[in-house]
């Protein structure tokens, strides 16, 4: 391996491990919360995805802006999505299979919201215009996109912020709370019934945003939140479900995988080695790679 | 002052699915009272509380705070009225720190904005709490875990503060630093619902004792005359 392998190894793992992480983040928020798979985050990108296309597309305004209204829409549709899909089922919680029926009726909502889009939007890709546009050279012959560069640093910002979120302020403790001991966190005086939404919306606003980026590199379509719904999942699985830290190194330890797979054996080689490590792993490691047999909350 | 009961329950029935636990319970707590329940393990006593503070949702009669009635309130809003419910099993969110825990209870916006000069007042009272503030709960052993459960039920100001078995599963010395704590309480006027399964620790905090057997009160009275009657202490609560 020479120099520019490496650097354009980091390179790589760096913006891949990046975006699998705030696309996986609120899955992990989510499940150690409300202890559901929420099948409608791809839709959430997939939402994000066409935003980015209305705002710097259509209407030829400012990234910022694009970021901002996805963030926006996106945390509203998800509050909508958890009092539409969710809530109705928590007071039966105990006496249904309550992940499974989430699993399924969060799964609905996506398909309604995919459909929606194609029936508004029509099946067509769109190209979603750079956030940046421009590359930097890193180093000789490994060249780095600002798209790219921006996509990775936003994706960073947002996780750590909602890592001092969690630790810092009120609201975040008592997400925390809720996802550790429910009753308790009820006799503290947590309305549960508001906190549930808004965890739900949170983490659909942090899929949005990567939706916007992942438009720009890609397209934005009405299918365009099924792989990050996938990629998603086996973040959060591999990662052990429920927990945030496990969810950053699980992203940042795929986007490794994923790019030295690459760069030594080539990009037609690089999704069967990545599934291949995460199939050993799991078998090893049942739990993922930071959960827990009684599975990890936050 | 309103001159009502700080708590009245009457005819309570609660339950979880389809037991009964509690049935036609009564019990009144006045104001700067301690009232300790006493009685055998599983006839009622958690249940009792988890109904007065509203985890467990009562299928009959009725919860006054004050003259309030709060019966089938939910626990979040029944805690807003100033109800303090330190639950068996101390309720801590293992994953938080120490000082996380008891951020959480000032947790009510009103209590929020006191919340670094109520950490002091904790740290200063418990420095057993105040050495272990950057660990996580679940690393804590049983005594510190239950002070950390009483530093976190005093960040708030409360009108009324339900304790359940304070002493359960400690050391004698922590079972004393615990009994201080109360003792503490008792003597600023708050009132006090304990729940204990004998008289081993209480006599020196007790105003009331009410013997909870099959989910309803078999006797009530002043802790000097329920202990003091052998018939009572044999049949019920074993030797002192």
């Amino acid at each position: 391996m020479v120099a520019t392998d490496i650097v354009g190894i980091a390179v790589t793992t760096l913006i891949l491990g990046s975006i699998y992480g705030l696309v996986a983040i609120g899955m992990t928020l989510i499940y150690g919360t409300l202890r559901i798979l929420d099948m409608s985050q791809g839709s959430m990108v997939m939402v994000g995805s066409f935003i980015g296309w209305g705002i710097l597309v259509v209407a030829g305004l400012n990234p910022i802006l694009a970021i901002l209204a996805a963030f926006a829409a996106t945390f509203i549709l998800g509050v909508l999505t958890q009092l539409a899909s969710v809530q109705p089922l928590m007071k039966r919680r105990s006496a249904i299979d309550f992940e499974m029926v989430t699993f399924i009726t969060t799964f609905a909502v996506a398909m309604v919201l995919t459909n929606v889009a194609l029936e508004l939007l029509g099946p067509f890709q769109r190209n979603v215009t750079s956030v940046v546009s421009g590359s930097i050279s890193v180093y000789h012959g490994v060249n780095l996109p600002y798209q790219s560069l921006t996509m990775a640093l936003v994706s960073i910002a947002l996780m750590a912020a909602l890592g001092v979120f969690l630790a810092r302020t009120r609201w975040g403790l008592a997400i925390r709370a809720v996802a550790q001991d429910l009753d308790a966190a009820r006799l503290m005086g947590v309305p549960v019934g508001k906190l549930y939404p808004l965890t739900m919306g949170l983490a659909s606003a942090l899929a949005g945003v990567a939706g916007v980026f992942l438009g720009g590199l890609y397209f934005a379509y009405p299918q365009a939140g099924d792989l990050p719904l996938l990629e998603a999942l086996i973040v959060v699985i591999f990662g052990g479900l429920g927990s945030l830290p496990g969810t950053v190194y699980a992203a940042y330890a795929i986007g490794l995988i994923q790019a030295t797979a690459e760069v030594i054996v080539g990009t037609t080689w690089s999704l069967p080695i990545l599934y291949t490590v995460i199939l050993l792993v799991l078998i090893v490691r049942p739990h993922g790679l930071l959960g827990k047999p009684s599975e990890a909350r936050l | 002052m309103t001159g009502e009961p700080m708590l009245q329950v009457a005819a309570l029935r609660a339950g979880y699915l389809d037991t009964t636990v509690i049935r036609d319970l009564d019990l009144l707590v006045h104001t700067g009272e301690v009232a300790v329940l006493i009685g055998p393990n599983g006839h009622g006593k958690t249940t009792l509380l988890r109904a007065i503070s509203g985890i467990i949702k009562p299928s009959a009669g009725r919860v006054l705070l004050e003259g309030q009635d709060v019966s089938g309130w939910p626990a979040e809003r029944i805690s807003t009225l100033g109800l303090v419910h330190a639950p068996q099993g101390d309720g801590l969110f293992g994953e938080m720190t120490v000082e996380e825990n008891l951020l959480m209870g000032a947790f009510p916006s009103a209590s929020w904005r006191n919340r670094r000069q109520e950490i002091a007042r904790i740290y200063e009272q418990f420095p057993l709490v105040a050495a272990r503030a950057g660990q996580r709960a679940r690393t804590l052993s049983g005594g510190e875990r239950r002070l950390v459960a009483l530093g976190r039920a005093l960040m708030r100001p409360s009108r009324i503060m339900l304790i359940d078995e304070p002493s359960l599963g400690l050391a004698p010395v922590a079972i004393d630093a615990v009994y201080q704590a109360i003792g503490n309480l008792k003597r600023s006027g708050a009132t006090l619902v304990l729940v204990e399964e004998n008289f081993t620790h209480v006599g020196a905090v007790a105003d009331a004792v009410h013997i909870v057997e099959m989910g309803t009160i078999i006797a009530s009275g002043p802790y000097a005359a329920l202990s003091a009657d052998p018939a009572i202490v044999r049949t019920y609560l074993g030797s002192l």
